[in-house]
């Protein structure tokens, strides 16, 4: 009889694989840990009258649970020598015999064994004196630059003398499935063993009326939103009605305003909006500056010797530099200084 | 691929991990190729995208090696920055080197900012082991390679990379990229500068590609680094030999490290042969001298008079003088060209050897200019306008 090598294959069930996704994006870094079932070898002979009889083995990797390690690199060291007592802390009630493998998550990385998984994978087989393990890997990445979609990729591997083969994996419920179908309803079970599960942990996640229990609250919540939302809404509603009411008031009253201005402006006499003069101020830099020499121009000679002259005044050109003839007083609605009754000077300059 | 600078990377690799890829982008020169640094690509994060930055853990690590760049994963993890990373090796999938044997894993420092470096240096040195094993495929390259392994001249300054056998044909390839030890130190310091790259070490690389097993189809190559290559007179400068029908490297090898250490002596000696020569003209001319090369002494300017006639010589001497002939330019002072260039007549072939010493060159080619002269002059007054 012709013998066939073996055909390897890792049957995962829709929910672990989901648990272990749901628990890698919850996890702000890579994660790992054991994997549970058990392996088993069948061995097909196909039976023919026109060849020789075909030897066909399947060898068959049932994961049925996991375990995850609390911290990267607990049950191994840098060069990858496995600690028996880490895993055994792990397994605490003593299921070594079902550990059929390890599990690594990493994101953003390639779908390959690294240095390390490898060495450990070999080692743990040694430590577990289990030949036949199985390595699944799971490497969720961005699909799109921007982040909104991901996808997890999931591989398995074994070793045979030391070479790792890719290993397909089936997952078990999906296993039929075409891809553009989708489950709607899940399917009946009239299992006895099926209903009692479902009667003890149902209460747990179902609500009465058959939603999950995090769907009726994410509802309630949602209620709640709503109704903040349109209290608020009122809110603004009503203060801009406030406001329109305002502005109404505001534009009748500008509205009296001018129409009670355009009346009176027939009657009244316009009111003469010149700028007055501040006389006493004048009056006081007149008394202050023009005997001051200070602010008096000056004529000099070529040999720099000053020319005689009367100082000018520097406020009104008009007003004799001789006297100076006081600005009334008592009259601070005069603007000019009065023109003196002295003759006026002309100020000649010695060229 | 998205190529990014050192600066770069540094600034989004997690701060942690940062000292680490510092050593590694800045210093980090391996192998015989150490012209090119270390490159880093493809930085990525472990972490979730809520994590706000920088939180970049894991990168491509381009490595040249063997004329090939090898493209290595390195994981680390910004959780556990004290962790030792892990390692992808491209597609060498069946290279598993031996932990034991890679010190800086077994005793990995986080604190040591060399370490990587260092593990990364180790990890390389098993990578050799592995392609050399590789060689086994192959009795006739696995012959060359203990051929050239036993010189200690070219045994430890060796890299090999053994290609993917054809599995249709089985035929098997590899590369030998060996350093040559040339001595490069006494190339004049003029011919090394003026370069606009990073000189770096001054290497001569030989890559030596075997296309099939028999070693039917042999491919050599030359490497220089820029400034050597420049001091020699450019890529073109020098040609190796074609690998010979059914030779073997233990015999090429050293035929052309022996045609490089020529090219360089005979460069090396023509600058002294250069100066001898500039040397011997000062004597000779003295005051007649304008300027010369003081560097180089590849030019030299005289001014010189004849029977009341001033006229300048321009001398420029060749790379490879002695063995090829100074140029002689004759300028008149007076006349010009159409093209209101100084009339000038080059003269190339004149009498001259190559075994003169300096001085009977310089005897000669004072006797040739009094003789070329009085024609100089003709040809300046018929041609030449004032």
């Amino acid at each position: 009889m012709a013998a066939a090598p073996t055909e390897p294959t890792v049957r995962l069930p829709g929910i672990v694989l989901a648990s272990l996704m749901f628990q890698h994006v919850n996890s702000d870094s890579d994660a790992e840990g054991l994997v549970l079932g058990e392996s088993k070898f069948e061995e097909q002979i196909t039976i023919s009258d026109s060849q020789a009889d075909h030897i066909h083995i399947e060898e068959i990797y049932n994961i049925q649970k996991h375990r995850t390690f609390h911290q990267l690199n607990t049950f191994y060291n840098s060069v990858g020598d496995v600690k028996v007592e880490a895993v055994h802390k792990l397994l605490a009630d003593n299921k070594q015999e079902s550990v059929i493998g390890w599990y690594r998550q990493r994101r953003n990385t390639d779908q390959r064994m690294t240095l390390r998984e490898k060495i450990v994978h070999e080692n743990l087989k040694t430590s577990l004196s289990n030949p036949h393990m199985v390595f699944v890997l799971l490497t969720p990445s961005e699909l799109t630059p921007a982040g909104s979609t991901y996808r997890t990729e999931y591989a398995a591997f074994i070793s045979r003398s030391r070479k790792f083969l890719n290993v397909p994996v089936l997952v078990t419920n999906l296993g039929l499935l075409e891809p553009l179908s989708y489950w709607k309803v899940s399917a009946s079970c009239s299992a006895a063993g099926y209903n009692l599960t479902m009667k003890k942990h149902g209460a747990k996640f179902f609500s009465s009326n058959g939603l999950l229990r995090e769907v009726n609250e994410v509802n309630k919540m949602n209620d709640s939103l709503q109704s903040e939302l349109q209290k608020t809404c009122g809110d603004v509603e009503e203060s801009e009605l406030l406001v329109e009411t305002l502005q109404t008031e505001v534009s009748a009253l500008r509205r009296k305003v001018r129409e009670k201005r355009q009346s009176q402006a027939g009657t009244d006499v316009v009111v003469d909006l010149s700028v007055q003069r501040n006389n006493l101020l004048l009056e006081a830099v007149s008394a202050l500056f023009t005997r001051s020499p200070l602010y008096h121009s000056q004529t000099l000679t070529l040999e720099a010797f000053p020319v005689p002259v009367v100082p000018s005044v520097c406020c009104d050109q008009h007003v004799s530099t001789m006297t100076l003839t006081k600005c009334d007083a008592a009259n601070p609605s005069r603007t000019n200084c009065r023109r003196p009754r002295a003759a006026r000077k002309r100020r000649n300059s010695e060229s | 691929m998205n190529n990014m600078s050192p600066e770069v990377a540094l600034n989004r690799i997690a701060p942690e991990l940062r000292p680490l890829l510092c050593s590694v982008v800045r210093n980090g020169r391996v192998g015989l190729d150490s012209t090119s640094c270390l490159r880093v690509t493809d930085l990525k994060t472990g972490c979730t995208s809520l994590t706000p930055g920088p939180c970049c853990d894991r990168f491509k690590l381009h490595i040249p090696y063997a004329g090939e760049t090898l493209k290595w994963d390195i994981i680390f993890n910004a959780h556990y920055p004290e962790l030792p990373p892990d390692f992808i090796f491209g597609e060498d999938a069946e290279f598993l080197p031996e932990p034991s044997e890679l010190p800086h894993l077994v005793e990995w420092d986080a604190g040591d900012p060399e370490c990587l470096l260092q593990l990364v240096k180790e990890l390389i040195q098993q990578y050799h082991s592995y392609q050399c094993q590789r060689l086994r495929d192959s009795s006739r390259l696995l012959f060359e390679y203990d051929s050239l392994l036993e010189d200690p001249n070219y045994g430890r300054n060796m890299e090999i990379y053994a290609g993917r056998k054809n599995s249709w044909t089985g035929e098997f390839s590899a590369r030998f990229l060996l350093k040559l030890p040339v001595d490069f130190s006494n190339i004049p310091v003029y011919l090394l500068k003026d370069t606009t790259l990073d000189p770096g070490e001054d290497v001569a690389l030989l890559s030596v590609s075997f296309e099939d097993a028999e070693a039917t189809q042999v491919f050599p190559k030359l490497y220089l680094s820029p400034s050597i290559e420049h001091a020699l007179g450019g890529s073109s400068a020098l040609h190796i030999p074609a690998f010979p029908s059914g030779g073997c490297l233990i015999d090429y090898v050293p035929q052309v490290c022996q045609l490089l250490t020529n090219k360089v002596q005979y460069v090396i000696q023509g600058y002294h042969k250069r100066r001898e020569y500039i040397a011997a003209f000062l004597s000779h001319f003295g005051m007649g001298v304008v300027e010369y090369d003081a560097e180089g002494f590849t030019k030299l300017t005289l001014l010189l008079m004849w029977k009341d006639f001033c006229f300048l010589v321009h001398v420029d001497l060749p790379l490879y003088f002695p063995r090829d002939q100074p140029t002689l330019t004759f300028q008149s002072v007076y006349h010009f060209t159409s093209s209101g260039q100084l009339y000038s007549q080059v003269q190339k072939s004149y009498p001259y050897s190559p075994r003169w010493d300096g001085n009977e060159m310089a005897k000669r080619a004072k006797a040739y200019f009094k003789s070329f002269i009085p024609q100089f002059q003709e040809g300046a007054f018929a041609n030449g306008k004032l």
